[in-house]
This record gives C-alpha cells, structure tokens and sequence, in this order.
C-alpha cells in the first residue's frame, strides 16, 4: 500500500469516526429529556432541588404511587382508549369506502372528487376550532365522547393511501372477481381489504398515535374529567401540581410509556408511511 | 384463472367487455354512496365550518346565544387592524416560525446526512431523534418546564457550574421564545429527518462517487451534488413546517401561556385566547380567517411547486 492511499484510508477512517462520534452526541441530546424525567421520577423533592443536580436515578418509587392516587388516572386511560379506538375504527371503515370508489370505480367526476378531498389539507385545524366549537354545541355534543371521535372519523390521509393501493391493484384481479359474480361490496369485503392490511396498519397507527397525544380539540370541546383524555388530565394535573416535579414527573412516564410502546413497536411502518406519503405528495 | 379471464375478454371484444363493467365492480353508479361517509364528516366538521368562521367573522357573536349575535360586517377586521394585540402576535408568530422552520430545515438537513449511512449506531440514533415527534406535546413540554425552571433546573444548574449567569427562561420575556423554539424543535425535527432521509434515498449514488473520484471534499459533495438533488424536499419541508409551527398551539399553553406579558402569544395563541378566553368570538374568527389565507398561500405554493416539479 502506498503512502498516499493509506493516508486516504485513514482520512476517510478518521472522517467515519468522526461523524460517529457526532451523531452519537446528536442521539444524547434527543434521549436525555427522557432519561431525565425518569431520574426525577425516581428522586425525593429534596435531591431534585439540590446543587450540583445528582445525574442518577435513585429508589424512590413511592413518587409513582403517589402521583397514581392524586387524579383518576384510570379513567383518562379508558377514556383514550376508548375515543383513539373508535376514532381509527371510523377511519378505516371511511377510508376503504372513499378509497375503493376513487380508485376502481369509474364515474365522472371521479378526478373532481378527489381533488376536493385532497383540496380540505388545505383547512387548518386552528381555524375550525370556533365554527366546531359552534356546530358541536348546537348538536348537544359539547363535552362528550362524539365530539372527540365523529369529528376525526374521516381522514384525508387514509383516503390517498387507499386511493393510491386500490387504483394499483392488477385488473386481472378485478375480472377474475368479475367473472366470479363478485359484487363491489364482497369484493371489498373479501380480496381489496385483506390485501391492502399493511396500508391499513399504517393508517391505523398515525391515526391512533394522533388521537392518543391530542390536546387542543378536546381541552376546548370537554370540560369534565370523566370524558377527557390522558392529555387533557395530565395538563389539568400539571396545573394543580406545578411544583411537585418528582410526582409530576412520575405522572409524564406513566402516562406517556403506553405511547412510546406502541411507537417503539411499529417504528419501521410509521417511517415507511411518512416517507411513501409525502414521497406521493411532492409529486 | 386471472389470465384467462383477461384474454376471453379482450377475444370477445370492447362491446362484451363493456357491457360487463355496467355491472361489474369498476362500475360507478354507486360511488357515491362508498364516498359519503367520508364526505359527510368532512362537510359537517371541515369544509361547512370553514365558511362558517368566514360568516361569524362579520358578526358580533353571541356564543351562548346565537340569536343575539349583531351583524358588524368589517368591524372585527377593522378592530384587528388597530389591535396592538394582533400586529404583536405578527411579530412573535415570524420569530417563532422563522426559527423554527429555518432550525428544522438546516439541522433535519444536517442529521439526515449524518444519519443516512448504515449501522447500529446511527440506526439507534434515528430512533432517538424521531421518538420526540411521536410522543405527546404535554407530557413532553412538562419535561422542558422542568429543564428550563430558574435556578433548579438543568440547564440553569449547568450554566452555574460553568459560572455562566443563569437565565430565567419561560420567566423572562426575552428567553421565554428561545427556550420554546428550542423544544419545539426537539420534539419535531425527527419528522423533518424522515422526510430527508427519504430525499437522501433517492439522491443518485453515482454523481456522489464521481465527486468523490474527482477529489472534491465531503463539503462541495453535500454542496455541488446532494443538495441541488435535494430542491424539492427542502421546499417541501419549509413549507410542512410553516403550517405546522403557524398553527402550534399545546407547547405554548403548557410552557409559558402565551407570557411572560405576551411575549410569547403567537397569532394562533391568540385567536385561542380572544375566543375561548375572552369570549369575543367575531373577533376570534377574523383572525382565524386572516390564519386561513396565510397558511392557504403555503399550501397553494406547495401544490404549484410541486406541480412544476413532477
């Protein structure tokens, strides 16, 4: 090996190490938050506030138990569940039928339509606060489980993905249905919808991770604990435990472990799905 | 079974074939029955409330009666005009989103590029980054109050031990957007990343190599070649992130409501405080309209360039 390649090899070696290195420093900044509210979670009041602050866990889980018994913790759970549930459920059953109609169904006006679909990206959420504040309070919706799931019950994300899956699908496929005697609804039913699971999940998920850290909509359209979500009741626990921070710390892990979870398990969809949608959407 | 069915078609010709699709599954006669559930939710809960705000906008309403609401025509756009309030959001809004949009843009850019190689580190690290984005806004804001708390909290902590003078952070009105921007930009740069990483994919791997061979350094690399190739998803990024940040709402709640004073009152902050607050939901509404058409043209610009892209 010469001199001079070598040098090059040890450029390049040291420029890899480098870059390394830096995005080893990159992923320190991002996941310390979180390793920090696990270690005042786990601190008495008085370690927390002392100087120079202590870097380390310590033992005191009794923050947890405390922090459980101080709101009904339960409830906001059940109630999340409950409204990110129905709210993907609704999703998937609107997003199929749109789907498959944008997709395979030939009619005029079929570019229309989904060019008025795709135009209602262009509606910021911010805006309809007022006018759905308005709307939900005329139906007797205000402060119930409707407001937060119908609401959210359509989504223009899940009909372009389906849109974009239906209108690949191998016309053979849909002849042989054809032939078969198939009618639409059986064809969706039986061969377009299992096939399209993956496409699903992904819409699935966005719209349940959505739903679970959602916080504007229903901290404006519910004021009783007994049908808001886990964001809303951790917010409303922060503003009357403000300055406990090891029990309101205890409060952000639990409330927020079901999430990550979930995130953690479906990561490699959730990126696939970002990518491939606004991949499509840049055109 | 799938061929034959093709080949029986095309032997028997257009007219056979057409005659089936009346009846067959492409046939649209139905179409809009599959599309009205969807369409019903959206006109009930987007597309009708869209215009309404524009009707409540001319209105001194009455929100819990709406019958004694007062026609004012331009009043509320008239007040906003002279509201103090309104051109100060102006301005906080294009600090926040101008930093936050130029943040995520140069540093998504950045920690693509430094993530797009292969291997366990930087898989864990792209996990690392991303996570934030997925995790809620409040739990993760109540994290940062506690980063940023005068005096106790971590950052302040280190300040004093490098003997740097400690800041007041959420408490002081200069700090207060700074420490926000700086966690809105950790909880959403992971979002921008993906989108870069995914351009990055598609960069061609040939031109980098001949750079390469052609000696130029890993600066002119990025320069010359990866970023030219990279026009359309930086585009596409300032514009995601513009709506994104014209509309953020749950970080400034949590973080600093909107204060100290107003330092940190967005113009979409406001609207939240003059109509759910304050209760003047005419008043609400204008600015909601005016919301509209800004983040309208971003979307509009998005649309045309990417148009003029494909």
């Amino acid at each position: 090996m010469t001199n001079r390649a070598g040098s090059a090899l040890w450029r390049k070696r040291s420029r890899r190490f480098r870059s390394g290195l830096l995005a080893l420093l990159v992923g320190v900044v991002f996941a310390f938050p979180f390793y920090w509210v696990v270690v005042t979670s786990l601190n008495s009041s008085n370690s927390v506030f002392q100087f120079p602050p202590n870097f380390l866990p310590g033992g005191v889980v009794g923050n947890y138990g405390h922090a459980w018994h101080e709101a009904s913790w339960v409830r906001y759970f059940l109630n999340t569940v409950l409204i990110a549930g129905s709210t993907v459920a609704l999703v998937l059953v609107t997003s199929l039928l749109a789907g498959f109609a944008l997709g395979v169904m030939r009619f005029r006006g079929r570019e229309i339509a989904f060019f008025l679909i795709l135009s209602i990206l262009m509606i910021p959420k911010v805006v309809l606060l007022i006018p759905d504040y308005i709307v939900l309070k005329e139906l007797h919706w205000l402060d119930t489980y409707w407001a937060q799931i119908i609401p959210w019950g359509a989504s223009v994300f899940g009909i372009f993905l389906l849109r974009q899956f239906f209108g690949a699908l191998p016309p053979e496929l849909i002849e042989a249905a054809e032939l078969d005697g198939a009618s639409q609804l059986q064809f969706l039913r039986t061969i377009a919808a299992p096939l399209a699971r993956p496409a699903l999940i992904t819409i699935g998920l966005y719209i349940f991770i959505g739903s679970w850290n959602s916080f504007l909509w229903p901290f404006i359209m519910t004021s009783s604990p007994s049908v808001q979500p886990i964001e809303v009741g951790l917010s409303t626990f922060f503003g009357t435990n403000g300055t406990d921070w090891p029990g309101l710390s205890a409060a952000v892990v639990f409330t927020t472990l079901p999430i990550m979870i979930v995130f953690m398990l479906s990561q490699r969809r959730l990126v696939a799905g970002a990518s491939a949608t606004t991949g499509a959407m840049k055109g | 079974m799938s061929l034959d069915s093709t080949l029986t078609a095309r032997a028997l010709g257009i007219s056979r074939s057409r005659a089936r699709s009346r009846a067959g599954i492409r046939n649209g006669r139905l179409a809009f029955l599959y599309l009205s559930p969807a369409l019903l939710v959206f006109l009930v809960f987007t597309i009708g409330p869209a215009l309404f705000v524009l009707y409540i906008s001319f209105f001194n309403w009455n929100l819990l009666n709406p019958s004694l609401s007062r026609f004012v025509g331009g009043g509320n756009y008239a007040a906003l005009l002279h509201s103090s309030d309104f051109w100060n959001s102006i301005v906080t809004s294009v600090y926040f989103v101008g930093a936050t949009v130029g943040g995520s843009t140069v540093l998504g850019l950045g920690i693509a590029l430094l993530l797009s190689q292969r291997g366990l580190v930087r898989r864990i690290v792209r996990l690392a980054v991303l996570t934030p984005y997925f995790t809620p806004l409040v739990a993760t804001s109540i994290v940062w109050v506690w980063i940023f708390n005068p005096q106790f909290g971590l950052i302040d902590s280190v300040l004093k031990l490098l003997h740097l003078p400690e800041v007041g952070w959420l408490q002081s009105t200069t700090w207060a957007m700074p420490a926000l921007i700086v966690y809105t930009l950790w909880h959403d740069l992971g979002f921008t990343v993906i989108i870069f990483l995914a351009g990055l994919a598609t960069v061609s791997g040939e031109l980098r190599e001949a750079a390469r061979v052609d000696g130029a350094s890993y600066w002119h690399e990025v320069r010359d070649v990866v970023l030219p190739q990279l026009m359309n998803t930086t585009l596409f990024v300032i514009v995601i992130t513009t709506i994104d940040s014209l509309q953020a709402f749950t970080q400034i709640y949590t973080m600093t409501g909107g204060g100290p004073l107003s330092a940190t009152t967005t113009t979409g902050f406001l609207l939240y405080q003059q109509s759910f607050v304050f209760y003047k939901t005419g008043f609400g509404a204008a600015i909601a309209v005016v919301l509209f058409v800004v983040i309208a043209l971003f979307t509009l610009a998005q649309l045309r360039l990417s148009r003029r892209a494909a």
